[in-house]
């Protein structure tokens, strides 16, 4: 146990492997299945923290990320309500992003090297936010679908094994309600107005309805990660079960509203479960690759923003400069 | 630059209630660590006041390191705020502020809270009171820094409640015409 604390506290992430005995990992898996929460301080497999880290620092980084589409329409809101409403969504985004670097930084990873990991394009982030926004029925959509999908995600790790991580799942999912019910709102609202505003909807749910779908995750078959997070009680139901929870949900409230889901294969089985077509998944890898949608602005727009606020960063150093000397003094 | 230092963050929702660990912020000091935290963790209402103290001022220890033999660093004494974990309930905080002893070092601090507050508590947090930073108490600050985000009631998921219930029951709540 103190073998792992020094190797967390000394070094960014893991330097040294420490030894992990049959015992330790045992009676790590014992407590996993009473429903116990592992702590920062608590014993923990080497694995179980490096894949933490990478996936809540991916997380971390996909709000943070994900504030960009959206936030693009700010400015044209159709109404004060509607640019309150945005204005908060995206500030709320910002806030998830922050919870979420700190439960990474309770596993040893530091803030800094998190940022520059998203800054130089070697982490990943949610593929979902290099899709363009076109109109702004897409806001609506982007709420109602994505952050639909995200929630359902996020339900399932707010049960999951690490303290941290849970606490931070548990305090998006009752912020993001808020984002998932006033795109709803928005859409219906559309989907019974003017022709225009029924295109536009329309128009937003063929774009967005496959890239909700494909944000859930890989079929299970090719999940390469999923083996050991479910092991360890951190992905609680697997990608597809959680894609049968979303479809269950939304397909019905979509029809409900008028609209017309772009999947000729879409029906109902024998279970009741909703069931898709088959997904494309070479674009699906395209975009996150990078070799399709907006992977390049998203990032170029993340440097930009980190740029413009050196001087923010600098002023404060040379504030914290300043404190110590005349501490000193 | 390295980054600014790690301020944990405790929030009371309301008069009578106990301040609660809700995570974590970086600040350069203890005003910009309040700042940030209003930002981070007070845009919905249910806020009167805020905690802020550096991770690395602050003694923690979990029931785990407790049962193998493992201590706290040494430290002053003085008064500590304890601060627990007592289930594993799902929840969006780590822990309550149980109470507030004096002791003449951060060891007898934990060996007094857990005859005080029970000895099967999950994770221990104490924090020295001279690590504390707070929001002001007063009416003004109080109003000044929580009321704004109490008004913005569109926040709240059941300002759309009628939407959640059911699509249809919608349809005929807003057939008229609102279209915004």
């Amino acid at each position: 146990m103190t073998q792992i604390q020094n190797a967390s506290a000394s070094a960014p992430v893991l330097a040294a492997l420490p030894v992990e005995t049959p015992e330790q990992l045992e009676a790590f898996e014992a407590r996993i299945a009473a429903g116990e929460k592992i702590e920062p301080g608590d014993w923990m497999p080497a694995e179980y923290r490096r894949q933490l880290i990478r996936m809540i620092s991916q997380h971390a980084h996909s709000e943070v990320v994900g504030m960009l589409p959206e936030g693009e329409w700010i400015r044209f809101a159709p109404s004060l309500k509607r640019k309150l409403i945005l204005m908060a969504k995206v500030q709320d985004e910002a806030g998830h992003g922050q919870y979420l670097y700190h439960a990474a930084e309770t596993l040893g990873a530091t803030r800094e090297e998190m940022v520059d990991a998203l800054l130089s394009g070697k982490a990943k982030y949610s593929s979902i936010f290099n899709y363009p926004t076109h109109s702004w029925a897409d806001v609506g959509m982007i709420g109602w679908l994505v952050d639909g999908a995200a929630i359902k995600n996020q339900t399932m790790l707010a049960g999951c094994s690490y303290g941290p991580y849970s606490r931070a799942m548990v305090r998006i999912c009752s912020e993001e309600t808020f984002h998932h019910k006033q795109g709803k709102e928005m859409i219906v609202l559309y989907a019974q107005g003017t022709p225009k505003q029924r295109e536009m909807a329309q128009d937003a749910l063929n774009r967005w309805w496959w890239p909700s779908l494909m944000m859930l995750g890989p079929h299970d078959a090719d999940s390469p990660n999923s083996g050991v997070l479910s092991r360890w009680g951190v992905k609680l139901k697997s990608n597809d079960e959680v894609r049968q929870e979303y479809m269950n949900e939304h397909v019905p409230e979509l029809l409900e509203a008028g609209l017309t889901i772009p999947d000729s294969d879409l029906h109902q089985d024998e279970q009741g479960n909703w069931r898709h077509g088959a997904i494309d998944w070479t674009e699906f890898w395209a975009v996150v690759k990078g070799e399709r949608g907006l992977n390049k602005e998203r990032l170029g727009a993340r440097q930009q923003a980190h740029t413009d606020g050196a001087w923010v960063r600098d002023a404060l150093d040379a504030y914290a400069v300043r404190e110590s000397g005349a501490t000193r003094a | 630059m390295s980054e600014l230092p790690r301020w944990e963050v405790f929030k009371q929702d309301g008069p009578g209630k106990v301040h609660q660990a809700v995570g974590s912020v970086h600040a350069g000091d203890g005003q910009h660590a309040l700042f940030t935290a209003r930002s981070v963790f007070a845009r919905r209402p249910a806020a009167v006041s805020l905690w802020v103290a550096r991770a690395d001022h602050i003694f923690a220890l979990t029931k785990q390191e407790l049962d193998a033999g493992k201590g706290l660093s040494e430290g002053n004494g003085g008064t500590f705020y304890i601060f627990g974990k007592k289930t594993n309930r799902r929840s969006m905080t780590l822990g309550d502020h149980l109470g507030t002893l004096e002791a003449s070092n951060p060891q007898a601090a934990l060996e007094a809270a857990r005859t005080q507050y029970g000895d099967d508590l999950l994770v221990w947090w104490l924090v020295p009171d001279s690590a504390l930073v707070r929001s002001t108490d007063s009416a003004e600050t109080v109003e000044s820094w929580f009321a704004p985000a109490k008004d913005k009631t569109y926040k709240q998921q059941s300002s759309y409640g009628v939407v959640g219930q059911h699509a249809s029951a919608h349809k005929k709540a807003v057939r008229g015409g609102d279209h915004d």
